[in-house]
């Protein structure tokens, strides 16, 4: 008896590829019905699968999965005579061609690029990408995102309310908009791998399969020349440099560790390797993206042996750079924090102190930790203590809790 | 040798939990390595998994009606077979059964052998 071992993320992989397909076939105005469809065949499988399993397991879904959106239409079209006609027959010969390996990966270009059509909202936008691309549970989306289940409910629901409003096709943008919608497409690849990369929750592996979504995505994206740009591979780049440092966030003990006391001899050297080439590419093209700044700051981190010899200055001029190209909030953050780490701490303060904390949304504790540090090194430790039970109070994952409140009983031992 | 069967009872519906396909996908690779421990122990005999579809039949004029009739708590979802010398050896087994955690249980109950009356 064959061992029977399943393909790491089969089915989560292969349910953004039939999504992808059978919207093709059957229109995104059946999306909801497609995505249940999809769903009930992976519990058929689960159950089946137990006895004996098909020699080739993604065609069996895939064909599944079809044979159920039939179903199901069929009995939507006796319900309703004037619904459309569902394919069969010669038009199923037809189908079939859409199964060839290369139409799926178009399919699901397609439906990549229709997640950064101009009527969603960005938000709906990043909650559809991960249900429906990604393969996402609303549970796990709603952990990710830090939101309640009732919340990515809603949004999707209402994603796909405009999609059918005003009939969003399964088209490849025309040429003069692919500039726009691919920049609307990297943002939210942007988002995804931030959630992931900075959404720590504990025991459970959503973050670190949505880093690798957004790796896979941009890999997919950069298959096509058309859509290639400097901004792609300097997205793809920042994602390598960030994703190679992923094990080594989370100790032992399952506690965060800071960038200063991570294991570098750990950092994985395929993904930075991946990343400078990346990087290089990106620098053929003429225009100079965030993405373009970010990576080189990511890199400098990877570039330094130990977290001393790390060049401060380069990055704050590069952090410069990024803010002016697009000032923001989180940048001055950053820098802030730069500047503690020289030692620089009325410059720090300066900083700080021209955040808009309300812009920080989800992240606003990042202001009051850093804001501790910064009274912690001046000697005012009361003020210290206060910001940073304040970042206590405002953090809303338990990793960062437990990190915090250990940097408090240090400030209160020191 | 005799043989037991392992009833399976109740455990949520994997329709109703909401699961995503990676959590669906990690649950069939509990059952297989179930599957793999007891092929190779040599003592898996027989089983399926069954469809939530009742149908019964009773009584002298044979009525038939549709079920199912029992929530699904107490719904028989499958049943697998093994040789084994004692309850407590299904016992065993039966520890590594994956749906415990979603209301799952498991009965066991020993299958008559003819050759117990010889």
């Amino acid at each position: 008896m064959p061992h029977r071992k399943i393909v790491d993320h089969l089915f989560r992989h292969q349910y953004g590829k039939m999504v992808a397909i059978l919207s093709r076939i059957f229109g995104l105005t059946h999306l909801e019905l497609i995505e249940d469809a999809i769903q009930d065949t992976f519990v058929k499988a689960t159950l089946q699968w137990r006895n004996s399993m098909p020699d080739n397991p993604e065609a069996w879904l895939t064909q599944a999965a079809k044979n159920r959106v039939i179903d199901l239409l069929r009995r939507i079209s006796v319900k309703h005579e004037h619904h459309q006609k569902v394919p069969h027959g010669t038009i199923a010969l037809e189908i079939s061609e859409f199964f060839l390996d290369h139409e799926v990966e178009d399919s699901q270009l397609r439906m990549i690029l229709v997640a950064g059509h101009p009527v969603l909202s960005r938000e709906e936008q990043i909650a559809f990408a991960l249900k429906t691309i990604s393969g996402f549970s609303m549970k796990e989306i709603a952990a990710a995102l830090l939101l309640k289940e009732e919340a990515i409910k809603k949004r999707l629901a209402r994603a796909r309310k405009k999609m059918k409003d005003q009939q969003v096709k399964l088209a490849y943008p025309l040429p003069h908009e692919i500039e726009d919608r691919m920049a609307v497409v990297l943002q939210a690849i942007y988002l995804i791998f931030n959630e992931g990369f900075h959404s720590t929750k504990s025991g459970s592996l959503i973050s670190k399969d949505m880093c690798g979504e957004a790796l896979r995505l941009c890999k997919l994206l950069l298959t096509k020349e058309r859509f290639r740009s400097g901004s792609l591979y300097a997205l793809f780049a920042l994602c390598c440099f960030h994703a190679s440092r992923l094990e080594t966030k989370i100790g032992t003990n399952n506690e965060l560790v800071d960038l200063q006391y991570q294991d570098r001899a750990r950092w994985y050297k395929p993904l930075i390797v991946l990343g400078n080439y990346a990087m290089q590419k990106s620098l053929e093209y003429t225009e100079r993206s965030a993405y373009h700044h970010e990576a080189a700051i990511a890199a400098e981190h990877l570039k330094a042996d130990c977290f001393k010899s790390t060049d401060w200055h380069r990055i704050l001029e590069l952090y410069q750079q990024l803010y002016e190209l697009q000032p923001g909030d989180t940048i001055l953050l950053s820098m802030a924090s730069v500047h503690l780490q020289v030692g620089q701490l009325d410059r720090a303060k300066a900083l700080l102190d021209q955040v808009e904390a309300n812009h920080l949304s989800q992240r606003k504790y990042l202001l009051h930790g850093s804001y501790a540090e910064y009274y912690f090194r001046i000697g005012s430790i009361q003020p210290a203590l206060s910001q940073i039970d304040q970042a206590i109070a405002l953090s809303s994952n338990e990793l960062e809790q437990a990190y915090l409140k250990k940097k408090r009983a240090q400030m209160v031992n020191a | 040798m005799k043989e037991f069967m392992m009833i399976f009872i109740g455990g949520t519906a994997y329709e109703e939990l909401g699961l995503s396909p990676e959590q669906l996908q990690h649950r069939m690779e509990k059952w297989f390595t179930w599957d793999e421990k007891l092929k190779q122990q040599g003592i898996l005999r027989g089983g399926e998994a069954l469809h939530a579809k009742v149908k019964r039949v009773v009584g002298p004029n044979r009525i038939e009606s549709d079920g199912p009739f029992v929530e699904s708590k107490e719904l028989i979802g499958g049943y697998i077979t093994v040789a084994a010398n004692s309850f407590e050896e299904v016992v065993k087994i039966a520890q590594d059964f994956p749906d415990y955690d979603i209301d799952g249980s498991v009965e066991i109950r020993e299958v008559m052998k003819l050759d117990q009356y010889e």
